[in-house]
């Protein structure tokens, strides 16, 4: 096979590197600069890693192309009438083998059992065992060791083919969950051959999924081959997936792709310009998805930080809601944004916590929802707006706080975006409110105990935050600003508490959490309590992760699309073009995407 | 030699008067008129018989002579020194920018990203729109303070220590030891935990790179001066009884002298280079602080653009420029000081 | 100076027989050497686990910090072995060290044995280190010695020029270019593939550029200080041939400075190249260190750290033999008329 990609290269080189050759149409192969550290997927609670699990390993169900939940080692599945018990009907005949595509035994459902053991298993520190006590009941006793029984953790093999979860209470969004890593199988025999090896490298994992990890060297190589005992293996068109390591792949790749060497590329915006400016380059560019990361600037409202930056006089400040809403209005978010995304930054602009196409309900947006659709459809940045309020704040705050007021900006200096957003930020927000108003000090930090150093320990005033879901339901975005968490703690702001003795917003989350049997209700109330976030000015909401541009040879429109979980990570359905994606083709594909989705949605009812 | 016959002075065997005594005795047959007629009998002069074996020969002046003979050592001191007071009086020029201002469209009011060296931006901006003139010449400024400092502590420290470590063998244990120990621990991670502790800045880069770039210094000191401690001279100067700090300043450093100058010439842009390494492997220091280290760090990634170059080269040239002057002038000089060279 | 010319004329022509050095003594020293060896690298490691035991407890997590409730860190920190006070943890390393075990990653990749993974790595960069560093000799000594026959003219200028372009420009920047360039003018890979050997070539070139530079313009200052002293002017008088007198004094003599240097440089080749193992995608030692430490991988970095003090202490050392035995005037340890 060497050889042949080997003659193949020397080919397409004689050929002068024509782009199109090099690389048949069903092998996929691109470079990467992050290594894994581990593929044991029960443990790992990192995206990267998690790919390859998402690409060898099946779980229970899977989202396809549309963002539609489809059986997959699941047939079937029923749910109690008090909605605890799920009963899953598993897919018979389907077969672990090894990385040398040898049997290795049948999926049965034990293997979801003894999954879950381990990852319950203190000893084996599991990153995502916290998802599993959450929802799973016995099991937070079992984690903590008040029993050490594990029939009395509500994951059961009823039969060989028959699972059966109890959940602590009911969870409406449970089957989402399920196609989160924490709730893959393993088989126990394999796992006690291996030991604390499990995981390790390509030879320590036993695959029942699309690909097999057929060789795997650290700094080096990573390679994929099509498992032919897959049960569903008709819906697997790439038959080959190279990954080549490379420190410095964000550089080189675009020059790779160019010369026919990788199937795709991120186009760093560095690069972005140039690729702009050449007539046959630009044509190739084609956008790359958003993710589901939420970012916001968050007003700390516990300040603890050095006296230089004055604490106290921070703390009056941040209690006026109109000295936070004239900073609310007067953030030019796209001039921030331009400095991570100079090409179309309102993509990314995000004018809710929660982003866009997370969840939806009866066809209606959860960002349109309610009062969430006013903050949806306009942009928080507006110059009058934020004139009149910080009048409104010097008046209210006249002899009380000190003008201007300082506030610190702690960045990451190991992010060289953030080091130049926090400047854009600066320079704005001083030029439009004035310096006799505030004062904005940007402070670098390393990136060694970077949030540590400052989120977590109140150390800011002011400071670019994020967070990503956890499984598919708005609850997961509310995690931030609920007591207990270390983000910005709006439980101290002064004038929100009711008569229960919590803050308003707990009031609205609880109330919306408590809503288990109408989903549109319960998003309803999710889209208030966020809504009173935002318009409270607690937060400025900023944008989500992901984007940028990229070049690529894969049909984005095959891969499986979801807004959680690590469906998005595979490569079963996914079709390589015989050349890349045309910025035209991409636009006519996403239309025909869409409406296919609406359509694809619609029937399933969701 | 021939210095000293042209000044006039009697040839350096032993003393005047028995010379004169010992050439009378060794021509007989010459009669004395004739004798007086070839040479004329010298006053004795203690003064001048004390001035033996010396000339108006000056070993710094000389050096500076043969220096300034070589034009293109001459061209780059003058180069160096123009682009230092440049460095210095740049900010206080009229029209200059702040380095750290950035510039908006007036269109749009968004960033002037990228713009290509025009009027205006002589230089062109970056990628958020800051003047990179300003910027290359603050970050300028901010590196050649690190290098001249860096430079300086390293050759002091180095030369003591070195001299030391490699002359007293009593010492060489302990200082090997301490070499040892100190060049093992690797340089991430006493840079990691500074700027952990003390937060990215310019201090904590300075304290960083001096805290550990000295050892390199100092053993090459100690090579040097362990290659000639031993040699028939000092072994003569040890007899004699000549105390060791004579010894280390008389007899061993003058001898390494220009060795030495070449290394301190090229510590200075060492330490810059240090600082593009260390902001590669993501140590630098913030682009809030320009410095040469992360504007070619910056421009790096433009690479593989083209049109975007301009903000590699011009870092990059400057870069250049200085480890250049610093090179050829280091090397144009440690061969002027070598007295050999000198005749 | 007060030298005799005869005694240094005949720095290593030979014909010498007065043992200088007992074997023996040469022995002891060693021996005492080696000890003092030991106590140092102990003394390093203890420091470098006692620094890494510095790092904030949050760079155990990466990027997952947020996601885990305080007793799920709690249990992964034991499970890293980093809950224990730090003498109970330095007691059980080196108990461990004792037993040649050199410990297990914790964050690099969890689980593996350190050996197992530093094993692969080093033939990859030893082989590019060591193909480098004959290149670099070969040439940079040949091109040293060129510029400082042919001082102040052509291959002087030729080379003095290479030597400051080396210099000058950052390294950063022209192994990109050349990368880029060269790539894509011959049809070589741009990254680098164990079974294809033209794409070794790249790499090993580009490792030994900066050598050449460093031993030509080295080799050049000591020549040319080295030409200028009595010796060679007698020896040259005497009509000892000019290639003679190059390679029998002035060489030996130049050599000398650079011997210190040459086992160290031998030895750490396995730590590889940061940078150009990084370009080409070679699996080699180059970055793993810095990474390590970055990634606060304990047992990792303690063992690279062990590796490498090991190897640079034992080079000094080695180094020290050498220039003594290049010349036979240096004396290393305390002998008569020594203070």
């Amino acid at each position: 096979m060497k050889r042949a990609i080997l003659i193949l290269l020397i080919l397409s080189l004689a050929l002068g590197g024509c782009a199109t050759l090099g690389i048949g149409a069903t092998e996929y192969r691109t470079v990467y600069s992050g290594e894994l550290t581990t593929m044991n997927y029960l443990v790992t609670g990192t995206t990267a890693e998690q790919a390859v699990a998402a690409n060898t390993v099946d779980g229970l169900v899977e989202y396809d192309n549309f963002g539609v939940l489809k059986p997959s080692l699941a047939t079937s599945w029923t749910r109690s009438a008090d909605g605890l018990v799920w009963t899953f009907k598993l897919r018979e005949g389907v077969k672990w083998v090894t990385w040398e595509a040898k049997e290795y035994g049948d999926v049965v459902a034990q293997d979801f059992v003894d999954a879950a053991k381990y990852i319950l298993t203190k000893a084996n520190a599991s990153r995502t065992s916290n998802i599993l006590c959450e929802v799973m009941q016995g099991a937070q006793d079992y984690w903590d060791g008040v029993t050490d029984d594990f029939t009395t953790v509500g994951v059961k093999a009823t039969g060989k083919y028959t699972l059966e979860y109890t959940l602590k209470e009911e969870v409406p969004y449970f089957l989402t969950m399920l196609t989160y890593v924490c709730f893959l199988p393993a088989p126990a025999k394999f796992l006690s051959e291996v030991k604390d090896k499990f995981g390790t490298d390509h030879k320590t994992l036993v695959y029942n999924g699309a690909y097999i990890l057929k060789n795997f060297e650290p700094q080096n190589i990573r390679e994929y081959v099509k498992n032919t005992r897959y049960w569903d293996k008709d819906k697997v068109h790439i038959t080959k997936l190279t990954y080549r390591y490379n420190k410095e792949a964000s550089t080189l790749a675009p020059e790779m792709f160019i010369r026919g060497e990788i199937s795709s590329t991120g186009i760093p915006t560095a690069v972005l310009d140039a690729w702009m400016k050449d007539a046959a380059k630009k044509d190739l560019v084609v956008p790359a998805l958003t993710s589901y990361y939420t970012y916001f600037y968050a007003f700390n409202f516990d300040p603890k930080f050095d006296a230089q930056y004055e604490p106290d006089n921070w703390k009056i400040a941040v209690n006026n809601l109109s000295f936070r809403k004239s900073i609310f209005h007067a953030l030019d978010r796209v001039a921030a944004m331009i400095t991570a995304e100079p090409y179309e930054p309102s993509r990314r602009i995000l004018n809710t916590v929660t982003p866009r196409n997370f969840v939806a309900t009866g066809g209606t947006d959860y960002t349109m929802i309610g009062p969430l659709a006013a903050f949806t459809k306009a942009d928080s940045f507006k110059k009058t707006l934020a004139a009149e309020f910080k009048t409104q704040a010097l008046a209210d705050l006249q002899g009380k706080a000190k003008f201007p007021v300082k506030i610190m900006m702690p960045y990451n200096t190991g992010s060289s975006d953030w080091t130049n957003r926090v400047q854009v930020v600066e320079q704005q927000l001083e030029t439009l409110l004035g310096t006799d108003y505030i004062d904005v000090i940007p402070v670098p930090f390393p990136a060694t105990g970077f949030l540590n150093a400052t989120r977590r320990a109140g150390n800011y005033c002011i400071q670019e935050c994020n967070w990503g879901p956890d499984y598919a339901d708005p609850h997961t975005y509310t995690d931030p600003f609920t007591p207990g968490s270390n983000y910005n703690w709006p439980e101290l702001a002064v004038g929100y508490t009711e008569e229960n003795g919590n803050t308003k917003y707990v009031n609205l989350v609880n109330a919306a959490r408590a809503e288990t049997k109408d989903l549109k209700k319960r998003y309803e109330f999710y889209a208030a309590a966020e809504a009173h976030l935002i318009g409270e000015a607690f937060l400025i909401p900023y944008g989500v992760g992901g984007g940028g541009f990229m070049a690529t040879k894969l049909d984005p429109f095959t891969a499986p699309y979801a807004p959680f979980g690590v469906s998005t990570l595979k490569f079963k359905y996914q079709a390589m073009l015989k050349k890349a994606m045309t910025a035209a083709e991409y636009k006519a594909a996403q239309t025909k995407w869409e409406t296919d989705r609406a359509a694809a949605l619609k029937a399933a009812g969701q | 030699m021939f210095r000293r016959r042209k000044a006039g002075a009697p040839l350096p065997t032993g003393s005047p008067a028995t010379a004169a005594t010992a050439g009378g005795a060794k021509l007989p047959s010459m009669s004395a008129s004739e004798v007086q007629a070839l040479f004329e009998f010298a006053e004795y002069d203690e003064q001048a018989g004390e001035r033996t074996g010396y000339s108006s020969y000056s070993y710094w002046g000389s050096t500076v002579r043969v220096f300034l003979k070589n034009r293109s050592a001459v061209f780059l001191l003058v180069a160096i020194t123009v682009l230092l007071t440049f460095t210095v009086v740049q900010p206080y020029l009229p029209g200059q920018k702040s380095p750290l201002k950035i510039h908006l469209d007036p269109e749009t009011n968004y960033q002037l990203r990228n713009v290509q060296p025009c009027e205006e931006f002589w230089f062109g901006t970056n990628s958020i729109g800051q003047d990179l003139w300003a910027r290359i010449w603050s970050g300028t400024r901010t590196s050649l303070l690190i290098g001249l400092l860096v430079g300086v502590w390293n050759v002091v420290m180095g030369i003591i220590i070195g001299a030391l470590w490699g002359y007293v063998r009593r010492l060489d244990r302990l200082f090997t030891e301490i070499y040892n120990v100190m060049d093992n621990i690797p340089t991430t991670i006493t840079m990691t935990l500074l700027a952990y502790i003390l937060r990215p800045s310019l201090s904590t880069m300075i304290i960083a790179l001096c805290a550990t770039s000295w050892l390199s210094m100092a053993r090459f000191v100690r090579n040097q001066i362990i290659i000639i401690r031993d040699r028939e001279y000092n072994l003569a100067s040890r007899c004699l009884g000549t105390p060791t700090s004579r010894i280390i300043t008389r007899n061993l450093l003058p001898y390494l002298v220009s060795v030495i100058l070449l290394r301190m010439a090229l510590a200075i842009p060492g330490a810059i280079g240090s600082e593009v390494f260390l902001t590669y492997i993501g140590l630098g220091l913030p682009l809030s602080i320009p410095s040469l280290g992360n504007l070619v760090n910056e421009g790096r990634q433009l690479m593989m653009s083209p049109g975007l170059r301009y903000q590699l080269i011009l870092p990059s040239a400057v870069l250049s420029i200085i480890t250049i002057s610093f090179y050829v002038m280091g090397n144009a000089f440690s061969d002027a000081a070598d007295p050999r060279n000198h005749v | 100076m007060g030298i005799g010319p005869a005694r240094l004329l005949l720095p290593g022509s030979g014909g010498r027989s007065r043992p200088r050095r007992p074997a023996q003594s040469m022995l002891a020293y060693s021996l005492k050497r080696a000890a003092q060896s030991l106590i140092t690298v102990a003394i390093v490691i203890t420091v470098v686990f006692l620094l890494m035991r510095l790092m904030p407890e949050e760079g155990y997590f990466g990027d997952g910090y947020d996601k885990l409730t305080p007793a799920q860190r709690e249990v992964i920190l034991r499970s890293m072995g980093l809950t224990d006070p730090w003498y109970i943890q330095l007691k059980d390393f080196y108990i461990k060290l004792l037993h040649g075990d050199l410990g297990t990653s914790i964050i690099y990749r969890p689980k593996v044995p350190v050996a197992e993974i530093i094993k692969p790595k080093i033939p990859y960069s030893a082989r590019f280190g060591l193909a480098a560093i004959v290149m670099s000799l070969s040439v940079g000594l040949t091109m040293g010695v060129l510029q400082a026959r042919d001082k102040g003219r052509r291959w002087d200028r030729v080379g003095t020029t290479y030597i400051v372009f080396i210099n000058a420009v950052p390294a950063v920047v022209y192994l990109l270019f050349i990368q880029l360039y060269v790539t894509r003018g011959t049809g070589l890979p741009m990254l680098f593939d164990r079974d294809m050997p033209g794409s070794w070539i790249l790499p090993g070139i580009c490792m030994s550029l900066g050598g050449i530079a460093g031993y030509a313009m080295w080799m050049r200052r000591f020549m040319v200080d080295e030409l200028n002293k009595d010796y060679i002017k007698l020896a040259r008088a005497k009509g000892m041939s000019n290639t003679a007198v190059m390679f029998r004094h002035v060489m030996r003599n130049a050599f000398v400075p650079m011997a210190q240097y040459l086992p160290t440089t031998l030895l750490l080749t396995i730590a590889g190249s940061i940078y150009i193992e990084s370009l080409y995608s070679i699996p080699g030692m180059g970055g793993l260190l810095v990474d390590a430490i970055q990634r606060q991988d304990n047992p990792l970095v303690q063992a690279l750290v062990l590796i490498y003090a090991t190897l640079g202490i034992v080079g000094l050392f080695l180094g020290d033999i050498l220039m003594a035995l290049f010349d036979p005037r240096i004396k290393l340890e305390k002998g008569e008329g020594a203070r």
